[in-house]
C-alpha cells in the first residue's frame, strides 16, 4: 500500500508506539487520580510525562496547562464554546473545518455572532480583514493554521499579534501543523492551541489536547469526576482537572507519549524539510499531468504536506477509486468536512482529490502515484 | 529523621512536582492524602523529608502550584499523627 492519507490520520506509527499501547493495556492497570495504589501513580506519572513532552514540543511553560482531549474537534469545541457567552462575538476564517464552523453557527442560537474573515482562492486570510471584523464585544479569533484541503498556511504570526493587542484570545487551530509544522504558543501569541495526536504527532487515534494559556478564563463544557476535591459540588478551578472530567484514554495518552517522543528526538523542522521536499515533488509532478486541476498555494510556497487536485471531467470518488485499484494507493476523496473552504478555492461543487504525505513517505511512493495520476488521466482522454 | 507530608488538590500537581524534583536528584513519594488532613476530599500528597521541603517549596512557587497545607509527621502507636507547619517555619 501506498499510503497518502496522513492527513487524516498517520500511518506507519513510529517504532514503540504500538508497544507503548499494548504495555499500557497489560501492565498500567491503574486508574489515574482515582486510586492510591502504586499502578495508579505510576499511571499518572505516565500522564504527565506527555504532557511535559507536549510542552516541550509547543514552547508551553506549564505543562499543567495542556488538557487532553480525544481529538481536535473536541479540544476545538472546549475551546470555542468555553471562552464565548451570550452577547460576544467570534471571528473565524474562510477556510475553517467544520468542527470551527459547526460549533460557531450553533452559538449563534445561544445569542453569540460570528464574522467569517474571507480568505482569497488560494486559501490564504489578510490579517487586515481579521482586523477589520473586530467589534468591541469580539471575545474571540479562531484560525485555522493549515488548511486540510488546500495545504495552505495562515498568516497566524501577524494575526496573533494583533489579537494579542486587543486582548482577544487567539484560538489556533492546529489539526494539520501539530507535529508537521513548528509551533510555538510564546512566540506565536497562541492563546488556545486545539490539537490532534493521531495525525503530525503520529499517536494513536482517539488522543488530542487543548493549551489553555495563564490569560484565559475558559468554562468546561463538562463537569464531573476528575479524582480532586471530590467534595465539592463545584469544578476544581486548577488545571487540567477543570477541563478533564472523566476517565482519561490513558492507553491512548501512553502510545502519543512515545510518539512525541518521537518527534521531539526527530525534529519538527527535520519532519518538515522532508515532508516538504515530497510535497513539491508532488505538486511538480501533477503539474504536468494533463487535465489536472491543483488547489492552494503555486508550487515553491510553504505549506503543509496536503495536495488537493481534481482531474477534469472525473469524479474524485472515481479518481481516488482507480488509484486504489491501480497502486493500491490511499488517499481521500470529498468535501474533507470542510465546506467553507471548498466554497473559498472554488472546489463547492465537485470536492476534490487529496493526498498528503507524511515522515515515513518515500520518494519512490510518490513517484508512483504521479504514475497512478498520470495514467487515470490519459485513460479519461483517450475515451 | 522527621517526614513531611505537603498536601495539594490534583494527582495533576504532584505528578509534575514529584518529576521535576526527580529531575533535581529529589526523590519524593507520591501519596493520597489521609482523610484527617483532607478539607475538600480526593487530595494527593507528596512525603519527604524535612531538609527537603524548601526546595518543594521553592519549585511550588515556580510552577505557580499552591499547596493545600504542610504537615510533620510522627509514628506513634496509634497510628501517623500531623502537626502543621506555619508558612515561615519552611527553609529553616
Amino acid at each position: 500500500m501506498i499510503y497518502l492519507d496522513n492527513a487524516a490520520t498517520s500511518w506507519p506509527k513510529p517504532p514503540g508506539v504500538a508497544r507503548a499501547v499494548s504495555n499500557a493495556l497489560s501492565h498500567a492497570v491503574g486508574n489515574p487520580g482515582r486510586t492510591s495504589h502504586q499502578r495508579a501513580m505510576d499511571a499518572a506519572l505516565l500522564v504527565q510525562e506527555c504532557r511535559e513532552n507536549l510542552a516541550q514540543l509547543f514552547g508551553v511553560t506549564n505543562p499543567l496547562r495542556i488538557c487532553f482531549t480525544a481529538n481536535t474537534t473536541d479540544a476545538l469545541n472546549l475551546a470555542i464554546k468555553g471562552a464565548v457567552s451570550p452577547g460576544d462575538h467570534a471571528i473565524c476564517s474562510s477556510m475553517e473545518h467544520n468542527s470551527v464552523w459547526r460549533p460557531l453557527t450553533a452559538l449563534q442560537k445561544r445569542g453569540i455572532e460570528f464574522s467569517i474573515a474571507q480568505a482569497d482562492p488560494l486559501g490564504v486570510v489578510d490579517p487586515a480583514s481579521v482586523e477589520r471584523l473586530i467589534r468591541p464585544n469580539t471575545r474571540l479569533i479562531v484560525m485555522i493554521h493549515a488548511s486540510n484541503v488546500s495545504g495552505t498556511i495562515q498568516p497566524v504570526v501577524a494575526i496573533g499579534r494583533l489579537a494579542r493587542d486587543r486582548g482577544i484570545p487567539m484560538l489556533l487551530d492546529a489539526a494539520q501543523s501539530a507535529g508537521s509544522i513548528p509551533i510555538n504558543v510564546q512566540t506565536m501569541n497562541i492563546d488556545l492551541l486545539a490539537f490532534p495526536g493521531h495525525k503530525g504527532l503520529l499517536g494513536p487515534q482517539g488522543t488530542g489536547g487543548l493549551y489553555v494559556s495563564e490569560r484565559v478564563d475558559l468554562q468546561p463544557l463538562k463537569e464531573g469526576g476528575t479524582g480532586s476535591e471530590s467534595n465539592n459540588p463545584q469544578q476544581p478551578a486548577c488545571y487540567p482537572d477543570r477541563m478533564e472530567s472523566g476517565t482519561l484514554n490513558l492507553p491512548g495518552i501512553a502510545g502519543l507519549n512515545q510518539s512525541v517522543r518521537y518527534v521531539l528526538r526527530r525534529g519538527v523542522e527535520a519532519i518538515a524539510r522532508r515532508e516538504t521536499r515530497l510535497t513539491q515533488r508532488l505538486l511538480r509532478g501533477l503539474a504536468n499531468i494533463k487535465g489536472v486541476t491543483v488547489y492552494g498555494p503555486a508550487l515553491g510556497v510553504e505549506r503543509a504536506p496536503v495536495v488537493s487536485f481534481n482531474i477534469h471531467g472525473i469524479d474524485p470518488v472515481h479518481v481516488a477509486a482507480a488509484l486504489e485499484k491501480r497502486a493500491d494507493i490511499a488517499c481521500r476523496p470529498g468535501w474533507h468536512c470542510a465546506g467553507l473552504a471548498h466554497r473559498t478555492i472554488g472546489t463547492a461543487e465537485t470536492g476534490t482529490v487529496r493526498l498528503s504525505p507524511g515522515p515515513f513517505t518515500r520518494t519512490a511512493e510518490i513517484e508512483n502515484a504521479l504514475t497512478a495520476v498520470a495514467d487515470a488521466a490519459r485513460e479519461v482522454y483517450k475515451s | 529523621m522527621a517526614s513531611c507530608l505537603v498536601v495539594f488538590a490534583s494527582l495533576n500537581q504532584v505528578a509534575l512536582l514529584k518529576r521535576s524534583l526527580y529531575r533535581m536528584g529529589v526523590f519524593v513519594e507520591m501519596q493520597r492524602t489521609p482523610h484527617c488532613l483532607s478539607t475538600t476530599g480526593c487530595g494527593f500528597a507528596l512525603r519527604c523529608e524535612r531538609h527537603e521541603l524548601p526546595l518543594l517549596q521553592m519549585k511550588c512557587k515556580e510552577l505557580s502550584i499552591e499547596p493545600g497545607g504542610t504537615f510533620e509527621e510522627t509514628r506513634q502507636a496509634d497510628g501517623p499523627h500531623y502537626v502543621s507547619f506555619n508558612a515561615s517555619e519552611l527553609g529553616r
